[in-house]
């Protein structure tokens, strides 16, 4: 395909994909690269990196921070790529609603959507999260329920764009059903532009989980980064690696993440892959 | 230099110019072999359908191709100066300097953002050594917009593009390009953007200015009419090469190349004596009352809704198997009736009676069973099909809704397919694949599928190039006579409704000014709009028209005489 060759060609989306793949494959082999706990303490507290055969430390009970990274990217990209599935789901469906019917619909829909942005995101997690039980599916919930008003304001605008396109009215004209012509023809001429957004939504999504966690209100059962950063953050002064090791994990992954949606916001875009006339 | 040589030195110079493509397009060279000369006030036009290179020559002259383009062979000489061997600033110089150029789509030319009187002044700034005062500059905008007749300069200087019509910022198009005093003017399809009797306006205009100052001009156009009314010399190209070239009343009298005569012959003309009269049946198949529609633009807080008046209690019926056309200029509410019918924009009052039922009280499922005998084909062939669904389906799509089974609807696809002429084959493929003219044949067929009693086209062939708009004109009415349909032909084009339609409708500010058969509407126009409608026809002198209130071909020879009497 077309698409797949130009994101090929693409230099800067071309180094997140391979970091994010990399990172992927670090998640899927994490057990068979540390098939001890995360949790369990394989060494003194406090070992500097290198040492005891724990490449990148142990933390302040001895649990091994390299295995911690590892085991936490998994949890790291579950959430963030739930949880963006989560938000494009809510936010398509009221964006398209919105758009497509317009009038007294988009006014309700769109009022609600302000109230959503109104709030700032992370307070509102926090309130929900703390509201039910911190699990892995609430967490992905109350990530995707505070992300999707951008996708909503985008998708809105995508289907006014394309509501009064000639090929969407003549599909109204043969007689076709609301739900064919939005699945069928609206949608499919929009996706470009949400898919981009969705994957941007991903490295805000692993950030907010981080933060969460940070602030002890992830998933207990779950070794995340965001925890050991928490868990670090008393000693960094003398312990620098228990806080900076799963820092950089963060950055690197959203880094990967948001290079990947440039590049394939620029191979998606029209204006860049130059239409035909 | 002395007078005699200034005259007889060409202002442009085209000498075996060739173009070469980028790999992969749809020809190794744009342009092969093209050679032709532009004198003093003289106006050479370029004809050829889309793709034909006509454009690619233009931007050429000025050095303006676009990256990966190249000039491989030949030269352009532009007032003794070769633009392909001009630095930065000679270039800069030359554009604007001694050739201007102005463009199809006058909106996308202005920057929105700056008063017009800016605009201009820029144009003289940018030129005049040593830089004249601000008061001398401001003169000269105002002469300048005066002479391109815009009314209060005053006040047109202080307007943002946004604020004027197509015609008036045409008109300060031209004005930009005068600043300097060119002596080549380029106009790159310059009224194809606008209607009739603006086009006329303005082709007037270029032809008063290249007079009073001696400039020449190349101009870029697809309408012979334009040709037959402005040229001294054409230059038809097919397929970036020559394929005729002499003096306009020689090209157009006796056309030597096969093609020339093609292009010519498919000028719609009207056939009055063709047009069957039209037999009072007692009951119409669509009839429309009262219709009534005005838009509201807010403008701000403070300000009035600005209120456009699209439909003004336009009434009309329609009976099986007549053609009804349309007419009016752009804003006449043309379109905007041929929605209303389709329920594709709400009408504020009156009805519209179709098979028994007011189409306006039905709604849901009512409504789009109705729908499924009025079908309509919209101007832009390629805004109508969606990207991203293959042909076949697009077509199936519409008897798959009223309960078709696929099969069944693929293979009625495909028999339409073959149907508006082209191959089975074609129903997997997707729309960017076709030209323009093919697509609009996909979607002829799709509304077709649904076997409809009114097809309703919206500019349907004003999109095309001449000769396919002929080939579509008469597949629409082959089709007419084959399934009986009724038709609404909506369309700016006087030409093209003298050549389809049974009945005329002339349409303007969304009221009926006018309404008789094409044969009275067209020798004996009651209304004064009817007849500057019909006047501002380009080409009407020389495509003598039977039938045409007082156009002949005599108007044509004194014009060619008169301009060779100037030159």
């Amino acid at each position: 395909m077309d698409t797949v060759r130009a994101f090929l060609r693409h230099p800067s989306g071309m180094i997140g994909l391979v970091l994010l793949l990399v990172i992927v494959i670090v998640a899927i082999i994490a057990p068979k690269l540390f098939p001890v706990s995360p949790w369990e303490m394989v060494g003194a507290p406090f070992t500097p990196p290198g040492e005891d055969g724990l490449w990148l430390g142990g933390d302040t009970l001895g649990r091994d921070v390299a295995a911690g990274v590892a085991h936490g990217a998994r949890v790291s990209l579950l959430i963030g790529i739930a949880s963006a599935l989560a938000a494009m789901a809510i936010g398509v469906v009221i964006g398209a609603m919105s758009g497509y019917f317009g009038g007294k619909v988009d006014l309700v829909l769109m009022r609600m959507t302000e109230l959503f942005q109104t709030i700032p995101a992370f307070v509102l997690a926090i309130l929900l999260v703390a509201t039910f039980n911190p699990s892995l599916l609430t967490i992905i919930l109350t990530i995707g329920a505070v992300s999707w008003p951008p996708l909503a304001r985008l998708t809105r605008a995508e289907f006014l764009r394309l509501r009064h396109r000639e090929f969407v009215e003549a599909a109204l004209c043969q007689g076709e059903r609301t739900w064919r012509i939005v699945l069928g023809h609206i949608l499919p001429n929009a996706i470009s532009p949400i898919l981009v957004v969705t994957s941007l939504t991903v490295a805000t999504a692993i950030l907010l989980e981080s933060a969460l966690s940070f602030m002890g209100l992830g998933d207990p059962n779950l070794m995340s980064w965001g925890f050991m950063i928490g868990a670090g953050r008393t000693v960094i002064r003398n312990a620098w690696w228990m806080s900076v090791f799963p820092g950089l994990a963060i950055l690197i992954t959203v880094l990967a993440i948001n290079l990947f949606g440039e590049g394939l916001s620029d191979v998606l875009n029209p204006r860049v892959l130059r239409r035909r006339s | 230099m002395s007078e005699a040589a200034q005259i007889d030195t060409p202002v442009l110079a085209v000498e075996s110019l060739s173009i070469a493509l980028p790999k992969g397009g749809d020809r190794e060279l744009a342009v092969e072999n093209v050679s032709f000369a532009i004198k003093r006030n003289e106006v050479v036009c370029l004809v050829g359908e889309s793709g034909s290179g006509k454009s690619m020559i233009a931007h050429a002259v000025l050095s303006l191709l676009p990256r990966g383009v190249g000039i491989v062979a030949g030269a352009v000489t532009v007032a003794e100066e070769n633009p392909a061997q001009l630095d930065g600033r000679g270039l800069r110089r030359l554009r604007g300097g001694k050739a201007a150029m102005i463009f199809q789509e006058p909106l996308s030319s202005l920057n929105p953002l700056k008063r017009v009187g800016k605009q201009i002044e820029e144009m003289i700034l940018a030129h005049q050594q040593p830089v004249p005062s601000a008061a001398e500059v401001q003169a000269r905008v105002q002469t300048l917009l005066t002479q391109v007749g815009l009314p209060n300069p005053q006040l047109l200087e202080r307007s943002f593009p946004f604020e004027l019509s197509g015609g008036q910022r045409q008109r300060v198009m031209i004005a930009m390009a005068m600043a300097n005093r060119p002596a080549l003017l380029i106009a790159d399809e310059p009224t194809t953007a606008l209607d009739v009797t603006t086009q006329r306006q303005i082709l007037r205009l270029i032809g008063d200015l290249r007079r009073e100052r001696g400039m020449g001009v190349l101009l870029i156009t697809h309408d012979f009419g334009v040709v037959a009314d402005v040229a001294h010399r054409v230059v038809v190209l097919r397929h970036g090469k020559v394929v005729e070239q002499g003096p306009a009343s020689e090209v157009l009298r006796h056309p030597k190349a096969a093609y020339t005569r093609e292009l010519i012959d498919a000028v719609p003309k009207a056939r009055l004596a063709d047009i069957h009269g039209t037999i009072a049946r007692p009951e119409p198949l669509l009839e429309v009352v009262g219709l009534q529609k005005t838009f509201r633009v807010k403008r701000g807080w403070l300000q009035p809704a600005r209120e456009v008046v699209a439909a003004d209690g336009v009434s009309l019926t329609l009976h099986e198997c007549e053609t009804l056309a349309v007419v009016g200029e752009s804003g006449s509410g043309k379109s905007t009736l041929g929605r209303m019918i389709m329920r594709l924009t709400e009408p504020d009052a009156g009805a519209i009676r179709f098979g028994g039922a007011d189409l306006r009280q039905l709604r849901g499922e009512a409504l789009r069973q109705a729908r499924r005998q009025l079908q309509i084909v919209f101007q832009d062939p390629f805004a109508s099909l969606d990207p991203r669904q293959k042909v076949g389906d697009a077509i199936a799509r519409g008897p798959m809704a009223y309960g078709m089974s696929r099969t069944d609807a693929m293979a009625l696809a495909k028999r339409l397919l073959v149907r508006v002429g082209l191959s089975e084959t074609t129903a997997d493929r997707y729309p960017h694949e076709f030209s323009g003219g093919q697509r609009q044949r996909i979607c002829i067929a799709r509304a077709l599928a649904l076997k409809p009693r009114v097809l309703i086209a919206d500019e349907a062939v004003s999109a095309l190039d001449v000769s396919v708009q002929a080939q579509v004109l008469a597949l629409l009415a082959e089709l007419r006579q084959e399934m009986r349909l009724a038709m609404i032909f909506i369309t700016h084009d006087l030409r093209i409704a003298a050549e389809i339609a049974d009945r005329v409708i002339v349409l303007q500010k969304g009221r009926i000014v006018e309404e008789g058969s094409t044969a009275e509407v067209f020798t004996a126009p009651r209304q004064a709009y009817t007849r500057d409608l019909l006047d501002a026809i380009p080409g009407r002198a020389f495509f003598d028209q039977p039938g045409f209130a007082a156009g002949n071909a005599s108007e044509f020879d004194d014009r060619v005489q008169r301009d060779a009497l100037k030159m």
